[in-house]
């Protein structure tokens, strides 16, 4: 990747770091409810201060997520959406002028399917700058690196508190940001995070120069600012996705829609830490 | 390292020895000595006749075993029993050794045996052996036996014996003591010509298949390596693999390597074998269908009774396995997935037995078409948890136990049901249920004298066909035939059939044929067979189906029905909805095969758990 184009993780990153902020990272599920709204929902996350965003791809067999994301993929799911057109919906967001940059979270047999070069190409097309894959440890991950090394695109591992040995190997190959799981078992809100969860975080970070991201369960403004305060990113995920659910009545009318979008715009809004 | 030889001793039995016939075995050892292994000369000619009908290779070379033998006495055995080498365990003099091979035109080895002082016994000196022996064998002495006697040798003196052979160009064999679980070590430290095994390869004091196979395994591993599957990643061919979300990684690799150092350890096979014997009722006989035969005029059917397991299918024998290794790795709490109910239920007796935790996961779906199972599981005293998740079947179960893993490895174990999910279950799972393959080996033997012409068996995940078929994936005379759900038709989108309509994706942990759509989702299945109900399939099937080793049929709801109401009236035995579809393959199959051929079913579980939904379909007048 020498003398290729900086990526625009890579630059966000760096500008945050200037400016000694940490990275808000949404989540949401594309197409959820349905591919209009989630790009009206894009544009307000970047208004609410989001840095980077995370775009799911609905999938029939969550295997790394909780109940709420599950049955945002089903909703999702109802008008049959594939990786292409969620890839195509970060295209078209950026045609409205939404400047952040865009990590696809995906399972990996939508994108196996998809066939890997052409799956790399159409994110590269799309102006999508990374990708994670929760199914995809790194005994499986090299040809999909080859690829994504190939079209600039950033392949983002997961690291887990029980990784331990493996948090080394895994550096290894990271690109982008380090994704940090705050806790044991599946996405999805919660109190408590694993009990050795700083000490992690500490851990991965002194052993990498990229920046560390933290998710899966971070759910409030206390919780976000506890972790903004030793790690460079924090993800948030089923939280927002919920919001997008308890919005659903108001989203689904064409009259209250601005207010829907607001809802989740203001929730947003509060969990971005400005130090 | 070349390849080492090896010697087998103390063979009595003409059905083990025939059941061996396809393993790739060197020197076949009968012992002439007194001996708890002795035998005498028409024994040994009966078991020289085998030799002949050798089928792995080379026919293993005749090796008759005495002790101080006089001149006579060897010519009385010879002359009924043509031997290829004689193996001198006593004090026979050089001499001696110079006159056996001049008179008989055998070859001799000579075997030494060690003494606590280590001197030889009988204060042999080996180098006047010179020219005499084709072959010198290292052993323990026993002052009761003179040798042979199990007693581990002692390794570190063996360096003279070897070098001495070496410069000779004689073979040099270790023998005493060794077994599945050493025989390894011993080849990668001293990288012996040739290894002497007998009383390592023994179940109370008899020859046992599965050992002699595992010992085979061991010292011919590095020759069949290229085809020994899965690979290091859990890969069979492009299949398996570990696609898992990071946190369950861990689990992963210490599961596996706590499987692999108790898979050698005597005491944990010692466990399994005694609850699959004294608890579940193992063996299950290989039963000759007569009438169904019969009925169907062609080739001679004979069904595996699984359904005689406790708990009534053949899930108990892996549960078994891994509740017990659950037990040695410490874990205090298990979980399982189940569809039809019979891994559940197999688990939970399980868990009640080892006195662990249980939790299981199971279909909202299923658990509405499989109540009695839900009562039974909620008896033996676990917790049914169900699930609501997706299409609410098998598949969700699995999800949904691996998404409560993945929060709580530290300290529960996941029994997984079948050969499907990600390294090293499919593996696990199918060691842990070969027994089903390894002693239809041996009843068949023992019935017909002959390995069958086809095996046929119900495909879900496929945990029963992979036990059935993997003994018998290197004997490409025996065609192996896996039977999937094809619900209300292949030809609709009501159906089970992953082989017939699937294509290669990753699921639930492994990359495997698949029911999913363009977009890689995976798609609804259906059976009226809650067992069969699932859109995956364990990828050393696939890899079978790849390299066509195994063909893979579709059968469809109505046609299991019939056969099983066919079975039930024909012998007598109601089989699962599972089992009856391999049934029903059969009844398509047999009828086209000559009378002298022979088929064996995997009835994999009984019908009991299923009488309520068959009521539903044949008396409640449900369309199908």
């Amino acid at each position: 990747m020498n003398g290729a184009a900086v990526n625009l993780i890579e630059q966000t990153f760096a500008n945050l770091w200037s400016e000694g902020q940490t990275a808000l990272i949404p989540f949401i599920t594309v197409g959820d409810p349905d591919l209009e709204t989630t790009l009206d929902i894009i544009v307000e996350l970047e208004r609410a201060g989001a840095d980077i965003l995370e775009l799911g791809v609905p999938y029939s067999d969550p295997l790394a997520d909780g109940p709420v994301i599950q049955r945002a993929s089903e909703r999702a799911l109802v008008t049959q959406i594939s990786v292409e057109t969620c890839i195509d919906t970060a295209r078209q967001a950026r045609e409205r002028g939404v400047k952040m940059p865009f990590v696809l979270f995906t399972y990996y047999n939508p994108v196996l399917q998809t066939g890997l070069e052409r799956f790399f190409g159409l994110l590269q097309d799309a102006g999508v700058s990374g990708v994670i894959i929760p199914d995809l440890p790194y005994e499986e991950s090299e040809e999909v690196l080859k690829q994504a090394d190939r079209a600039n695109i950033m392949l983002v591992p997961l690291v887990a508190p029980t990784s331990s040995s493996r948090i080394s190997m895994i550096l290894s190959r990271a690109r982008g940001f380090v994704y940090c799981v705050s806790s044991l078992g599946v996405t999805g809100e919660r109190s408590a995070f694993h009990q050795h969860v700083d000490e992690f975080i500490l851990s991965v970070k002194s052993q990498t120069d990229l920046p560390v991201a933290v998710g899966f369960g971070i759910s409030s403004r206390e919780q976000a600012e506890r972790f903004s305060k030793i790690c460079d990113g924090v993800v948030v995920g089923s939280a927002i996705v919920r919001k997008i659910e308890e919005s659903l009545p108001l989203l689904g009318m064409k009259e209250t829609k601005e207010q829907g979008l607001l809802q989740i715009r203001d929730f947003v809004a509060q969990l971005k830490i400005k130090n | 390292m070349g390849e080492t030889a090896l010697k087998i001793c103390g063979l009595q039995s003409v059905e083990v020895l025939k059941s061996m016939i396809n393993l790739p075995i060197d020197y076949i050892g009968f012992v002439f000595a007194r001996s708890k292994r002795q035998v005498n000369r028409s024994q040994a000619a009966e078991l020289g006749a085998v030799l002949k009908t050798w089928q792995s290779g080379v026919i293993p070379e005749s090796v008759g075993v005495f002790v101080n033998p006089s001149l006579e006495e060897l010519g009385d055995i010879l002359s009924v029993t043509p031997l290829d080498i004689v193996q001198l365990h006593g004090v026979e003099s050089p001499e001696f050794c110079r006159q056996v091979k001049e008179k008989y035109g055998v070859k001799i080895f000579k075997a030494f045996s060690v003494q606590r002082d280590g001197n030889l016994h009988g204060d042999l000196a080996f180098e006047t052996y010179d020219g005499v022996i084709d072959g010198l064998l290292l052993d323990t002495y026993d002052p009761h036996y003179g040798g042979g006697s199990g007693v581990a040798f002692a390794w570190n003196q063996a360096a003279p014996y070897q070098r001495w052979a070496k410069q000779r160009g004689i073979p040099f064999f270790a023998a005493g003591g060794l077994h599945p679980g050493n025989v390894e070590q011993l080849i990668s430290v001293m990288s012996p010509d040739g290894v002497d095994v007998s009383s390592g390869v023994e179940s109370d004091g008899i020859k046992d298949l599965s050992k002699i196979a595992a010992f085979v395994e061991r010292v011919k591993g590095s020759m069949t390596q290229k085809k020994q599957v899965p690979d290091e990643q859990g890969r069979f061919g492009p299949f398996g693999g570990r696609y898992v979300p990071e946190t369950l990684m861990n689990a992963l690799l210490e599961l596996e390597s706590s499987y692999r150092q108790f898979q050698d350890d005597p005491e944990f096979q010692a466990e399994i074998d005694y609850l699959l014997k004294q608890y579940s009722g193992r063996e299950t006989p290989l039963y000759y269908a007569e009438r169904l035969t019969e009925y169907l005029g062609g080739a001679k059917i004979y069904l595996k009774r699984e359904d005689l397991n406790h708990t009534g299918a053949h899930k108990i024998n892996n549960a078994i396995g891994q509740g017990i290794l659950a037990k040695r790795m410490g874990k205090q709490k298990v979980i399982a997935e189940t569809g039809a109910g019979q891994h559940g239920v197999a688990t939970a007796t399980v868990a009640a037995l080892l006195g662990l935790e249980c939790k299981v996961f199971m279909g909202e779906e299923d658990t509405k078409r499989q109540q009695l199972n839900v009562f039974r599981m909620k008896l033996l005293g676990a917790e049914v948890v169900p699930v609501l998740s997706g299409t609410r079947t098998l598949k969700d179960a699995c999800n949904e136990a691996l998404r409560y893993w993945v929060s709580n490895v530290h300290d529960t174990f996941y029994i997984l049901g079948s050969a499907t999910g990600p390294h090293p279950y499919p593996m696990m799972v199918r060691n842990f249920q070969r027994i089903i393959g390894d002693e239809t080996r041996r009843q068949i033997l023992e019935a017909e004298g002959r390995l069958p012409d086809m095996l046929i068996a119900a495909v879900g995940g496929g945990s029963n066909a992979i036990g059935m078929f993997y003994p018998f994936v290197e004997d490409t005379s025996v065609q192996l035939v896996g039977v999937e759900a094809a619900g209300r038709g292949v030809e609709t989108e009501f159906h089970a059939a992953t082989m017939t309509k699937g294509t290669k994706g990753v699921f639930q942990g492994s990359m495997s044929y698949l029911l999913q759509d363009a977009f890689g989702q995976v798609l609804p299945a259906h059976s009226i067979s809650a067992g069969l109900d699932y859109p995956g399939i364990g990828p050393e099937h696939s890899y079978l189906k790849d390299i066509q080793r195994a063909k893979y049929y579709p059968i469809t709801d109505r046609e299991a029905l019939d056969a099983l109401q066919l079975l039930c009236r024909q012998e007598g035995i109601i089989p699962a909805l599972e089992s009856a579809h391999a049934v029903a393959q059969t009844l398509k199959l047999a009828p086209e095969m000559s009378k002298d051929e022979l088929i064996v079913i995997c009835l994999s579980g009984r019908g009991d758990k299923d009488v309520e939904s068959i009521m539903a379909y044949t008396e409640g007048g449900v369309e199908l």
